[in-house]
């Protein structure tokens, strides 16, 4: 009769237990071998992509202050008080630069269409006067 | 005692002395300038990973 320690408790052999585990143990490093291949492949496509070296050749503060951007992005102060403020500010500014040009036009438009009436009515005044 | 002439001549030298430090500072601010984009053309990596560092901490210090 065989012993505890000769035949385990799933029913099978030592051996067969360590050919088992062997065979997971192969198994599991050709798929962490496919996974750093592949890891490997997707870092050169994304470096590919990007052409970091490039990009900073033809816009270098450009991809440094995208950079910068990302990381603040990344650290999660997009959602906080002084984007807020900063996008604020930045909206009011713009915001000024462009529609005060149209009012200033459409003052000027508004004020050049009075002013010959005006100048009409006066002379018409000025000529009924005796 | 000073006449109002003078006094211009000193303003007027006091201004052209001004005039000649700001373009001093202008030409140092455009080799600093010209000496960082260098820097980054040459060390594109470095300097966005420490790029995306700070803003990380301006993003997280943001947040408080």
């Amino acid at each position: 009769m065989a012993t505890r320690s000769q035949r385990p408790a799933n029913g099978l052999s030592n051996d067969d237990a360590n050919s088992v585990r062997r065979a997971h143990l192969q198994r599991a490093s050709r798929e962490a071998e496919q996974a750093w291949v592949h890891a490997r492949e997707a870092v050169t496509d994304v470096r590919d992509a990007i052409d970091l070296k490039d990009m900073a050749n033809r816009h270098p503060i450009g991809t440094v202050a995208a950079a910068l951007g990302i990381g603040y992005v990344l650290g999660g102060g997009l959602f906080s008080r002084l984007t807020a403020r900063v996008l604020g500010f930045g909206v009011r500014v713009g915001l000024r630069l462009a529609v005060l040009p149209m009012l200033k036009e459409e003052i000027v438009g508004i004020a050049s269409a009075i002013a010959p009436s005006r100048n009409g009515s006066a002379a018409v005044e000025q000529s009924a006067s005796p | 005692m000073e006449t109002t002439g003078d006094i211009k001549d000193a303003i007027d030298d006091k201004l052209a002395d001004l005039k000649i430090d700001i373009e001093e500072g202008r030409k140092k601010l455009s080799v600093y300038g010209e000496k960082m984009t260098d820097y980054i053309k040459e060390n594109p990596g470095k300097c966005v990973a420490g790029a995306i560092a700070v803003g990380f901490l301006l993003g997280k210090l943001a947040r408080r």
